[in-house]
């Protein structure tokens, strides 16, 4: 059975898919639906969702449409997600692989590294990142990445430890290639599975992390982000709570598709391994 | 139904005070206050320095001018607005060259030592003088301060003082602390800073960070049956959201300084047992002004300021930023000022046709993409009312094909990118008018102020015809022509647009119905409370 098949029988696998797939839709679907600046002043302020249908889902304390914040927001959202995840595996990916192919003083060295990254929560490096060089997209990018590059190093290295030992690597060193063709090009491909798992679980932390931040003002505020939006109905929690929970819900329906994907891979190869 | 409950208490509070104020003591229908009881009140921010004298700032005057007075207090019906405390009269020489304070006898230090006219001349010159905030500006000639005897304190200026500036200054810029406890040592240091003595109806018992600031009743204070309140507890609350919430739980009486949001206001006007208060801020008005930072060629050119002005729709601002707790602005003088505040100036009504034939005409024409040019935006963090209008503001540009890229910092980052490093284009402030323009107001257009004064004009602006006009004002004795040079100074200011002011807005506190005798000063938030009460 081929594998795509076999994923989408697992039933968790196409919960999550359809999550993703509307999530993504809303993403590149935002400018076509609602074109222009989605910060524009659309109507009244603070009128409640499903009262207007030019205006489903209501508008803000200045009247700005939160159906195209909203989808705008996905945007960011899922690009940042994406965006740090990348980074994230790409860097953890290259540090782990060289540290567990030199060995001696370089894995040390590269793996003290990572011991302080991982001794600082995640979060606070972030922030401190964001706050020191000033906020807008690629800096929170990097700063989420800055936080989360450790764990795909560290299940790297340790697929490449046993990896390097295999005969096909013997045989690479035979033939003459350059050790760090062997690295990347023999030994990387095939420790890039079990990294490529955490993908789920990163992007998730990353989204998370990106709201968090645009929650307490040090996200991008040239850009909608769902954490932004729940940061500005905070003020009007008592009288206008769906400014807080319509991007609340976004938020949450989004970790959990990525999540429920995750765990669709996750059950996929299970299933092959003990076929196999 | 919740303006109706508004007014209706309003009336009833002012009919009660002018009751209070006419009647005969001891006819006890106008509610005779009660005596004893703590009063719980939620504090915002926790100021580190609570030394009023050196840092004059409301944030401070919320908690120690409980505990240190000032000479004079604001008043709405006082002579020129004035009400005594420390001291019962003032008069000015003709020449301006010295103003006599006769002092108030009688009056104990809360650490039983007297105050006399010393403590006056200590505070004056070695402290408002050379180290406070406000207080540099409008003491600069002040030489020196003689005491014939220990009731009178005469100020002795270098040049002719406007007695009027002097007057106006008195609520905010002169608390007065106890010679005795500052005189050794260095001042900035003395502990007494983070546990202030005065001679307010209030002294300080206790400050527990991140929870609470306690003051006492002063036994020996000078006012007959004062203070009211056994004690006042600041609860430190630094969530606004919390406040609301604090209040509906009986936890605290009072939430001064708006710390209920607005868009809550409504609500909670409907909830049994809490009032909404607008009133109690007169002196106090704090601006909302689009700071211009006029290095920028673009921003130069008064066509391109003009553009801008006409793009805002105020009314839209006070409508829905402050949900109609605001007033729309003319010029730099708020309305509500009894004294300055002039009508007769330009306007620039919400056109943003007339803004873009303005832009076009001063050859700033759109690009392919809609856009003329690009600026940097950095509204203060201070406030939510401040943030939202930055976010307002970007639309407004846009609409006249002015792309503002918005810039957040937080608040030591927004004073070091504004006032020092000039590293704005379009910056939203609220500096606030504290009776005077003298006082912080023509410093936001003034020229050759030195890098890095926060609330001052640090947008390159020059325009000698208005510095000349400040510096005459400055000198100028008789009242009325001196107000006639500030309405000048708002009439010239408007037509040039150094900045533009959108709106004007003050405070609101929420009560308990518990609570007596609110709002009974223009700055009662930040007046000593000694007649404040709790009902049982």
């Amino acid at each position: 059975m081929n594998p795509l098949r076999r994923f989408l029988r697992v039933p968790e696998a196409r919960a999550g898919v359809v999550i993703l797939a509307a999530l993504l839709a809303m993403a590149l679907s935002a400018s076509l639906f609602f074109p222009g600046d989605p910060q524009a002043i659309a109507g009244p302020a603070l009128l409640p969702p499903f009262k207007d249908w030019s205006l489903p889902l209501g508008t803000d304390r200045l009247g700005r449409d939160v159906l195209a914040e909203l989808f705008h927001g996905a945007r960011t959202s899922l690009a940042v997600g994406i965006a740090a995840a990348a980074a994230a595996l790409v860097i953890g990916a290259i540090i782990g692989t060289l540290a567990g192919f030199a060995g001696g003083l370089i894995d040390e060295l590269l793996m003290r590294t990572t011991d302080a990254f991982q001794t600082v929560p995640s979060f606070l490096l972030a922030l401190a990142f964001v706050s020191v060089v000033g906020p807008s997209l690629g800096v929170v990018v990097a700063a989420i990445a800055l936080g989360a590059w450790t764990g795909p190093a560290r299940v790297a290295r340790a697929e490449v430890l046993s990896i390097r030992e295999r005969d096909f690597v013997a045989g690479a060193r035979v033939t003459g290639m350059h050790p760090l063709e062997i690295a990347f090009r023999e030994i990387l491909p095939n420790a890039l599975p079990p990294v490529l798992a955490l993908s789920s679980v990163i992007v998730a932390a990353a989204i998370l992390t990106e709201a968090a931040l645009s929650f307490l003002g040090l996200g991008d505020p040239n850009r909608v982000t769902w954490g932004g939006m729940i940061a500005e109905g905070r003020a009007v929690l008592r009288t206008a709570p769906f400014l807080s929970i319509i991007p609340g819900i976004a938020l949450v329906l989004t970790v959990l598709g990525v999540y429920l994907a995750g765990e669709g891979v996750v059950e996929t190869t299970a299933v092959r391994r003990s076929l196999s | 139904m919740s303006d109706f409950r508004i007014s209706r208490r309003t009336m009833l509070a002012s009919s009660a005070m002018l009751l209070a104020s006419t009647a005969m003591p001891g006819i006890g229908w106008a509610q005779t206050p009660k005596k004893g009881g703590r009063l719980v009140v939620a504090a915002d921010s926790e100021p580190r320095n609570l030394n009023p004298a050196i840092v004059a700032s409301n944030g401070v005057f919320f908690i120690s001018s409980k505990i240190v007075e000032t000479l004079a207090e604001a008043s709405f019906d006082g002579k020129d607005g004035l009400e005594p405390r420390l001291a019962l009269s003032w008069q000015s020489a003709p020449d301006g060259l010295s103003v006599t304070f006769k002092l108030r006898e009688g009056v104990k230090w809360h650490d039983g030592k007297p105050f006399t006219s010393a403590d006056v001349a200590f505070s004056a010159l070695q402290i408002w003088k050379p180290l406070q905030n406000l207080g540099r500006s409008v003491f600069k000639d002040l030489e020196a301060v003689d005491t014939p005897d220990d009731l009178t304190a005469v100020f002795k200026f270098a040049k002719p003082t406007p007695f009027q500036l002097i007057r106006n200054a008195l609520p905010a810029l002169s608390s007065v602390v106890p010679k005795h406890v500052y005189e050794t040592g260095k001042i900035e240091d003395n502990p007494a800073n983070n546990a202030p003595v005065g001679t307010g109806p209030f002294k300080f018992a206790e400050y527990k960070a991140g929870q609470y600031y306690r003051l006492q009743k002063n036994t020996d204070y000078w006012g007959k049956d004062e203070p009211y309140l056994d004690e006042i507890i600041y609860q430190v609350l630094p969530d606004r959201t919390s406040a609301a919430s604090a209040l509906e739980a009986e936890e605290i009486h009072l939430a001064a300084f708006s710390a209920v949001p607005l868009a809550d206001l409504d609500r909670i006007s409907k909830v049994p047992g809490l009032k909404v208060i607008t009133k109690g801020y007169e002196g106090l008005t704090y601006q909302l002004v689009v700071e211009i930072n006029h290095r920028r060629k673009e921003l130069a050119d008064l066509k391109v300021r003009q553009a801008i002005a006409h793009a805002i729709d105020k009314d839209f601002v006070v409508k829905t930023i402050f949900l109609g707790y605001a007033a729309t602005a003319t010029g730099p003088v708020p309305k509500n000022d009894p004294q300055f505040y002039t009508a007769d100036v330009p306007t620039y009504a919400f056109d943003v046709a007339k803004a873009n034939a303005l832009l076009d005409e001063a050859g700033y024409i759109r690009g392919a993409n809609g856009k003329r040019f690009s600026l940097k935006l950095l509204p203060a963090p201070y406030f939510n009312e401040t943030k939202q209008f930055g976010d307002y503001l970007r639309q407004a540009l846009a609409a006249i094909g002015i792309d503002a890229e918005l810039v957040n910092n937080d608040s030591p980052a927004h004073i070091k990118a504004v006032y020092t490093d000039h590293a704005f284009d379009l910056a939203v402030g609220p500096p606030v008018f504290r009776g005077d323009p003298a006082i912080s107001t023509t410093i936001l257009v003034q020229s050759g102020i030195p890098d890095g004064v926060p609330f001052s004009n640090q947008g390159g602006y020059k325009n000698e015809a208005l510095d000349a006009l400040i510096a005459k004002a400055s000198e100028t004795l008789d009242s009325a022509a001196r107000t006639e040079l500030y309405k000048e100074f708002q009439k010239k200011v408007v037509e040039d647009l150094p900045l533009i002011n959108v709106a004007e807005w003050s405070f609101i506190s929420v009560a308990r119905d518990t609570v007596g005798n609110i709002a009974n000063n223009p700055r009662w938030a930040v007046s000593n409370w000694a007649d404040t009460y709790l009902e049982s």
